[in-house]
């Protein structure tokens, strides 16, 4: 009886972990949205044209002013990405505020939103695309271990290196 | 019928992880010809590593004689003999002059330091490993903050821009650089072109016969004192010192002996590491040679309160054989180095084994 | 306690001098150095509440195998590796925040137990050299860690994203950045007092660990971890299994480390890969002893004020080593010597002790013995 119980009782609570680690993974997922003020060419002949100025608010935070042709960003976790946008359309025109709801896609990591297409109206396809981060070739090698020289003939084996000295001792 | 019965009794006797270690670096033997790599320049590797590292594991004999575990503090005697070196380049010795002055000044600092540490590990019986081991850390580091200290002046040895404390490695060209190892070096491609003759692929052969003579010398001397009253004296504290002190042996002083010695033959062993290897490491370089040595003796065929001259021997040619031959081969074969990962393995691993042997808990 | 009450008071004093033998020594070495640092007290105040928050949640989990009579759990690096594996696989999945640190916690637990019971198994094999053992192990395993995240991961198990990944396409890059989670527990809740942040919710997960230690000694595993502490002989009389007992001692104490390294990396806000764990179990040891623990007794309070006193040490070695010889390397050095020298202390304190004991009750023996012959 005592060992049944025993049993059930950690059975729940590895189960109680397995369903908040995937809660986690759900609700922590993080984004970067990128926003670009730019006039969209040509979209089902039609162009719309980018603003004169947009501030952006992501959760009460200011955290980009475009001018035209701008790229700002934000991070978010989660995937109901809320904003505010103040635009002003026209030079010296009156700023408008509208308050944005997106849904964003789980698997992908960095996201870039049109403004002028979104606030037009348009399909996902219009606003929405892909950011593709650039291949950065370092060419410093990065000294891993196991990728040392010949034979270890530097004498440093390697099998201990407890106290690197040189690598952040006052992070301890 | 009896071979099937003797045959695994061979085995048995070798050990299980040697058995897989030895049979590893047959296969890296194997291995070679096909991969491209080069087996008479391996093979030179080997042997010069050998004359390098031999002489420190044979200082883990003594203290494993006397049943003081194995030495996790070889960072103590290897002390020592930076001390003897750096003190006889300091002094203005060159040449092999300055090799045999490290060896005479070595020989009082690990007489005296082997004795305080001969006198530690006596009070505390039963835990010498774990002690040992931090005992050669706080020395180590205690050290590191002498070489900086110490009124050191000699411009070959000395930050250049400061002027004191001593650079953490020293090249000892013109100072002991291969002493031992160039004495009545056998090198088949000088031979080959004195006879005029052409010896294919062992003309890339060189055998450093001095490095191994002085080895062999050590090791004769070692193999002889265990034979001596003294010697039989200390193996039997190491297996039994309760019988051992009934037989009227002062144990203590006995273990302290094989301490001494063990600090001494640590001292030999670093001077003889630096001269093959060209340069003298001060700082945090002493740790990175203690778990390589105890896992050599280990991969020998010793235990933790057992060990033999070809243990000695076996183990380093084994040890040296996996570190020389690793890097190469997996490098020609599958480009991916992967072999400090498998020398981090097997070593620690071989060490856990020993420790974790049911027989050998009891003492 | 009641027979010390009625000492003198001078005796009384002398003997809590040589029982604190060691934080006494860290308290005027720190009394000493802190005005030759010449640091700000704030400064210094801020330092050391930021270390308390990242370090007591690792230092609290070595009491549980001192409890079982192990001794100091030098493998306690094996749940730091179990947290790093973690920790790389969450930042791949981009999950940021307060979740990827849950996530990384839960997702520790498997590894860090599961090496645990390795550990605590071997530790079983290796009785009466735990100490030892646990050391290699140490070795041992970070030889694993490396083979995988060095070449499994990217190989085998799959990471989408080249910025923690080496540029030959397998392996993880000698620095993961956790830019995402840093320190997003400690502002949780974190309240600034003059100048000073204090991470309450860190701090409260610490609490939160303090009363488990304490509720956890008074439930029948843990008396049953004492009792296999105290003796190994007696416990297994007692129809205790030692063995079982003893792992899950071992198990506890590296899941917890487990924790306390994803709060530690979160503070951090960096993983620096192959060399992260390596110094963790050294300093927390070196912590747990400063703060007066022996080998074979400790307790929360020497975990704070050993994670206090050391760190104070290590902020201002340096400046002191500088102060006095003109180089501020000698500081570095210093502290270094003295974390040793203090774990070398430590273990041969205990080991004399224990020697002692032993022999103490070896001598009665043999005196019963020479008795029960003249008789």
């Amino acid at each position: 009886m005592k060992a049944k119980r025993r049993i059930l009782f950690s059975l729940l609570l590895v189960l109680l972990l397995v369903g908040v680690a995937a809660a986690m993974m759900v609700i922590g997922r993080g984004h970067t949205v990128y926003f670009d003020n730019k006039t969209l060419e040509d979209y089902q002949g039609q162009t719309y044209k980018a603003f004169e100025k947009v501030v952006v608010t992501v959760k009460g935070e200011e955290v980009a002013k475009l001018s035209k042709r701008d790229r700002g960003m934000s991070i978010w976790i989660g995937q109901n990405f809320k904003m505010i946008l103040e635009v002003t359309r026209e030079k010296g025109g009156e700023s408008e505020i509208h308050e944005i709801d997106l849904k964003l896609p789980y698997s992908v990591d960095g996201i870039v939103v049109n403004l002028p297409a979104l606030l037009a109206g348009l399909p996902e396809e219009a606003w929405y695309s892909e950011f593709v981060p650039a291949v950065t070739e370092e060419p410093v090698d990065e000294g891993v271990p196991g990728e040392g020289d010949e034979f270890g003939l530097g004498g440093d084996m390697g099998l201990e290196g407890e106290l690197g000295l040189e690598d952040g001792l006052g992070d301890v | 019928m009896s071979t099937a019965i003797v045959l695994p009794e061979a085995l048995k006797k070798m050990g299980f992880p040697r058995l897989i270690i030895s049979g590893f670096l047959l296969v890296l033997f194997i291995l070679t010809p096909f991969v491209g790599v080069d087996l008479p320049t391996q093979i030179t590797n080997i042997i010069n590593r050998f004359s390098w590292n031999a002489v420190l594991v044979l200082a883990m004999v003594p203290m494993i004689h006397a049943g003081c575990g194995l030495n996790f503090g070889l960072p103590l005697a290897i002390i020592c003999g930076l001390l003897g070196g750096t003190l006889s380049i300091q002094l203005g010795f060159t040449g092999p002059m300055s090799f045999v002055m490290a060896v005479l000044i070595a020989t009082p600092f690990a007489v005296i330091l082997g004795g305080g540490y001969g006198l530690l590990l006596n009070r505390i019986k039963g835990g010498e490993m774990m002690i040992a081991t931090y005992v050669g850390f706080s020395v180590m580091s205690f050290f590191c903050m002498m070489w900086l200290l110490l009124p050191y002046s000699s411009p070959t040895m000395v930050y250049g821009l400061s002027g004191n404390g001593l650079r953490p490695t020293i090249s000892l060209d013109g100072f002991y650089n291969q002493t031992l190892a160039r004495l009545l070096e056998i090198d088949f491609a000088k031979i080959a072109a004195a006879l005029h003759i052409s010896l294919g692929p062992l003309e890339r052969i060189k055998i450093p016969t001095g490095s191994l003579i002085a080895f062999a010398l050590l090791a004769f001397l070692m193999w002889a004192f265990l034979h001596t009253k003294t010697g039989t004296a200390m193996t039997a504290v190491g297996s039994n010192a309760a019988f051992a002190r009934a037989a009227g042996i002062n144990v203590d002083r006995t273990r302290m002996l094989s301490v001494i010695m063990s600090t001494w033959l640590g001292a030999m062993g670093i001077l003889m590491y630096q001269q093959g290897f060209g340069f003298i490491q001060l700082y945090n370089a002493p740790n990175n040679l203690t778990m390589p040595t105890v896992a050599a003796i280990l991969i020998g065929g010793a235990s933790v309160n057992k060990a033999s001259i070809p243990n000695v021997i076996i183990g380093t040619i084994l040890f040296q054989g996996i570190v020389t031959m690793t890097p190469t081969v997996m490098n020609s074969a599958i480009h991916m180095d992967m072999s400090e990962v498998i020398r981090i393995i097997v070593s620690q691993g071989m060490i856990l084994y020993a420790l974790t042997r049911k027989a050998e808990g009891a003492k | 306690m009641s027979r010390k009450t009625n000492l003198p008071a001078g005796k009384r004093a002398l003997e809590l001098v040589q029982n604190n033998a060691v934080p006494i020594m860290f308290i005027i070495i720190c009394a000493v150095f802190i005005p030759m640092a010449g640091f700000s007290p704030s400064y210094l105040l801020n330092e050391i509440v930021t270390r308390m928050g990242r370090n007591l949640f690792l230092v609290l989990c070595l009491l549980f195998p001192i409890m079982a009579g192990m001794g100091l759990n030098f493998a306690m690096t094996l749940g730091a590796m179990g947290a790093e594996i973690a920790i790389i696989l969450v930042a791949d999945w981009q999950i940021w925040g307060i979740p990827g640190v849950v996530l990384a916690m839960i997702l520790s637990i498997p590894f860090s137990a599961l090496l645990g019971f390795i550990c605590g198994t071997l530790q079983n094999m290796a009785k009466g050299r735990e100490m030892i053992t646990s050391y290699i192990i140490n070795f041992f395993i970070n030889g694993w860690y490396q083979l995988i995240v060095l070449y499994i991961m990217g190989a085998i198990v799959p990471i989408a994203h080249a910025s923690i990944m080496l540029p030959r396409g397998y392996g993880i890059r000698n620095t993961v950045s956790l830019l995402n989670m840093r320190q997003c527990l400690d502002d949780l809740l974190a309240i600034r007092v003059a100048g000073v942040k204090i991470p309450v919710f860190t701090f409260l997960l610490v609490a939160l660990l303090c009363l488990f230690i304490v509720w956890f000694r008074r439930t029948k595993l843990g008396q049953d971890m004492r009792a296999v502490g105290q003796d190994l002989e007696v416990a297994k009389a007692a129809g205790i299994n030692v063995d079982r007992t003893r792992i899950i001692s071992v198990v506890m104490s590296t899941v917890c480390a487990g924790f306390g390294m994803v709060i530690y990396l979160q503070n951090i806000g960096n993983l620096p890969t192959y060399t992260g764990h390596a110094q963790i179990g050294m300093f927390c040891i070196a912590a747990l002893l400063v703060g007066g623990a022996s080998v074979e007794k400790a307790g929360i309070g020497n975990a704070f004020l050993g994670v206090i006193l050391f760190h104070l040490m290590f902020i201002v070695a340096p400046g002191a080593g500088a102060f006095i010889t003109g180089d501020s390397m000698v500081g570095e050095y210093f502290r270094v010597f003295l974390s040793y020298g203090v774990i070398t202390l430590a273990l041969i304190m205990y080991e004399a002790k224990k020697r002692m004991v032993r022999s103490k009750a070896g001598q009665e023996l043999a005196e019963a013995q020479t008795k029960k012959e003249d008789a």
